[in-house]
């Protein structure tokens, strides 16, 4: 029984905060608002690749680390804390795909993506579908080893670096991901402009082709590999909405005790420091149901959307929540530019409707429960 | 990160699993009100069935072998937690004195006391009810005003205390006093143990919002009690009642509970309607059945988390104080859920012929609104979470 971060975990954790305070510059977010996208500095990025953190839970065989699943949530959280770029998820989740596949093919793309060569990136929402790995107006036909691409995927994220896609598509009855190099014919890109001011495209595909060999796991495996990928990505935007909550409620916490009126800390007035309370309550059941969803797809991957969509849906409300109560709290100053409150608030908004939003993932739970209620009324008949 | 037990707790929980099997009629029988002499007498009934559970091992698991106790491992009491509520079985009769009373005489008693009560308050042979909140003394419960003056080796005791659960059929209770008039507020209290026959005490039922009656008035008129029942120092009662105030309960049989509750709730959403059509295809409704869903996994993990804590000698962290708080609101949302989905039945009483389930879900709904209430409102627990956990300054000055 252990249900918490070990002391490796621990001492990693530390690392990364250490690492970060002293690299990463949250003034970039800032200055994104204005002539964005984000960017994250070449140096920067390759001192994060040589330190392995984006083969952190790639199996060893394949170059990486193999460590379980909660050491990348966290590592994710830590970065969110900073507001360090989400191309951090990205890339993880990414690696995580590739890493579901044993062709050649795929385990070199794998190796030259964690080394930095080729950034790859996971291209999974749609305008014109319901959020979910399992709905994709997108379509492959495939005819004996060669197939066309056709559809529209919108918010892929870094498509400033990433030379190759792995597109969510409506396979025969099935869904797969799909490889595409990024100046394949028939792909357009274009930039969306999000409120957080992170690099997200629209990618519009006509006919682009690919092979069979582009087909992550095979005609066999494609389905599973999508679902993995997107139960592991959706894990880690909920990490990183856990960490835009943590700092939320840090920061608002230490003016709370600093802000005098009435000539008493404004944490004094319970119609403060309730709803502080409520965020602090928001905050750890986020993380108690974090920690279940990475054990769920660390030991049961392809059952382990329950507990994946549990905490996406708690942590897409939990963040808004906490970063509204940050502007509301801080009072007229939390209302200005200057203040950075607004740059949580626009991730926690961007990252609430990425993947499913909190309706979107209740839904998946609730024909979870309906689909057992019918299975113990079948059991019963029998 | 594992969420499993070891071998020998696995075989632990199998040896609980035939025990509680082989004592299925036992359970029935003290259900149905009938004790070992075979009367029908609910009282004795719900006693006898704690001694047996404590003869088997199963009662007093943290306790020193010393005073009764069987000194077991935290796993197992967590094993013996989930199993108890998982399966329905009666609970024990003596919770205040399980959960309350007895581990402040661990604590704070002296010897005698010790050798006097805690074999007793496993056996159920004195059930224990606790004289805290006074009409006057709530949340605010320092200012408490029932007073005792120390007349030779005794102290008499008058005032009136308030929500005395199991009050009518207590034997004993533990008692706060004031016995310094003057002192600032906290430090003029003191702690003492009761007998529920000495002359002078009144006990009057009150009946709940629901219509029950779990609670009690308890009147002290020149109520004596022998100097030797008084636990720690004069005047230092206070922070004796502090230290088992926070006795939490380890949350999973908590989330045992809940999760019960959530079954039967998910059978009145399989068989009713919403707006003429099945509830289980009303968006809505499946939309909230999800969200609690949610949020009993979430209390399921946190207190894993606290138990991984515990389990490795840490203090558990500042999720273990949310629990309460977090899991009353969640309650309350389930029951008032089930009203909607019962419908036009929800208004009716349990005497009436169209009574859905026998009243269940209303019955379930007046309980609920306890939870935010007993214990520590929920204002109360806003509070303790502002100035213990994110330590905030104190919002009341006194």
């Amino acid at each position: 029984m252990e249900f918490q971060l070990s002391s490796d975990q621990l001492a990693i954790r530390d690392a990364v905060t250490k690492f970060l305070s002293e690299e990463w510059d949250l003034s970039e977010r800032r200055r994104a608002l204005d002539d964005g996208p984000v960017k994250i500095s070449d140096t920067l990025w390759q001192q994060i690749l040589d330190m392995g953190w984006i083969g952190i839970a790639v199996s060893e065989g394949k170059g990486g680390s193999g460590l379980e699943l909660l050491t990348s949530a966290m590592l994710v959280e830590e970065a969110a804390q900073v507001l360090f770029p989400s191309r951090l998820c990205s890339a993880l989740a990414s690696a995580y795909a590739l890493d579901q596949c044993e062709s050649a093919g795929m385990s070199a793309l794998l190796a030259s993506h964690m080394t930095g060569k080729t950034f790859v990136a996971l291209a999974v929402d749609e305008a014109n579908a319901d959020y979910g790995p399992e709905n994709n107006s997108t379509t492959a036909t495939l005819s004996g080893e060669e197939g066309l691409l056709t559809g529209q995927k919108i918010l892929v994220p870094d498509t400033d670096v990433a030379e190759h896609f792995l597109v969510a598509a409506r396979l025969g009855d099935k869904g797969a991901l799909i490889r595409v190099a990024t100046d394949a014919p028939g792909l357009t890109i274009t930039p969306m402009e999000r409120i957080d001011a992170q690099c997200v495209s629209e990618l519009e595909l006509k006919d682009v082709a690919f092979s069979t060999e582009d087909i992550l796991g095979g005609a066999d495996g494609a389905q599973a590999a999508l679902h993995r990928a997107y139960e592991f990505w959706t894990t880690l935007i909920s990490a990183d909405l856990l960490g835009v909550t943590t700092t939320a409620l840090k920061v608002t916490n230490a003016y709370a005790k600093e802000r005098h009126q009435f000539n008493r800390p404004i944490g004094s007035f319970q119609a403060v420091s309730h709803r502080l309370a409520d965020v602090k309550m928001d905050e750890e059941v986020g993380r108690s149901l974090l920690y279940g969803a990475c054990l769920a797809l660390q030991e049961r991957p392809d059952e382990s959307s329950p507990q994946v969509s549990a905490a996406k849906a708690w942590l897409s409300d939990a963040a808004t929540r906490a970063t509204e109560a940050a502007l509301q709290l801080h009072g007229g100053i939390g209302y200005t530019w200057e203040l950075d409150v607004h740059l949580l608030l626009r991730q926690a908004r961007s990252h609430a409707v990425y993947l499913g939003d909190a309706d979107y993932h209740r839904k998946r739970i609730g024909a979870y429960l309906a689909e057992q209620l019918k299975s113990s009324a079948a059991e019963a008949q029998r | 990160m594992d969420l499993s037990f070891s071998e020998q707790d696995e075989a632990y929980r199998q040896k609980l699993r035939n025990w509680i099997a082989d004592n299925g009629d036992l359970a029935t029988r003290t259900m149905k009100g009938i004790d070992d002499q075979g009367d029908r007498n609910p009282i004795q009934a719900m006693r006898d069935w704690q001694r047996h559970l404590y003869e088997a091992g199963y009662v007093g698991m943290s306790w020193p072998k010393a005073y009764g106790g069987y000194e077991c491992s935290l796993t197992e009491q967590v094993i013996v937690n989930e199993e108890l509520a998982r399966t329905h079985l009666p609970p024990t009769i003596n919770t205040i004195g399980l959960t309350i009373v007895a581990p402040t005489l661990i604590q704070h008693g002296n010897e005698d006391q010790k050798k006097e009560h805690l074999k007793r308050i496993l056996r159920g042979d004195d059930i224990w009810c606790q004289g805290f909140s006074e009409p006057g003394a709530g949340s605010d419960l320092a200012s408490l005003r029932t007073g005792a003056v120390v007349e030779d080796d005794q102290f008499v005791v008058t005032g009136q205390k308030v929500w005395t659960s199991v009050g009518p059929i207590a034997d004993r209770c533990v008692l706060l006093v004031r016995t310094d008039k003057d002192a600032p507020k906290r430090e003029g209290i003191t702690y003492l143990l009761v007998d529920m026959k000495s002359e002078g005490i009144t006990v009057k039922p009150l009946r709940n919002a629901g219509g029950g009656s779990h609670f009690s008035e308890v009147f002290f008129d020149e109520v004596k009690v022998p100097r030797e029942n008084m636990v720690g120092e004069l005047h230092g009662g206070w922070a004796i009642a502090r230290s088992t105030l926070d006795n939490e309960r380890s949350g999973l049989s908590g989330v045992v509970a809940l999760e019960n509750n959530f079954k039967k709730l998910l059978e009145l959403v399989d068989a009713g309607t919403r707006g003429g059509k099945p509830a289980l295809e009303d968006p809505k409704t499946l939309n909230q059945i999800a969200q609690y869903w949610i949020e009993i996994e979430g209390l399921r993990y946190l207190g894993y988390r606290t138990l991984s804590e515990q389990l490795k000698g840490q203090k558990p962290g500042p999720q273990a104080s949310v629990g309460k708080l977090f899991s009353s609101k969640l309650r309350q949302a389930m029951a008032k859920s089930a009203l909607e989905i019962a419908g036009p039945y929800a208004a009716l009483t349990k005497k009436s012929p169209h009574v859905l389930n026998r009243g269940r879900w209303v019955a379930g709904f007046f309980d609920s609104l306890g939870y935010s209430i007993g214990g520590g409102t929920s204002e109360i627990m806003h509070n303790v979470i502002a100035e213990r956990v994110l330590e905030l300054p104190r919002s009341v000055e006194d």
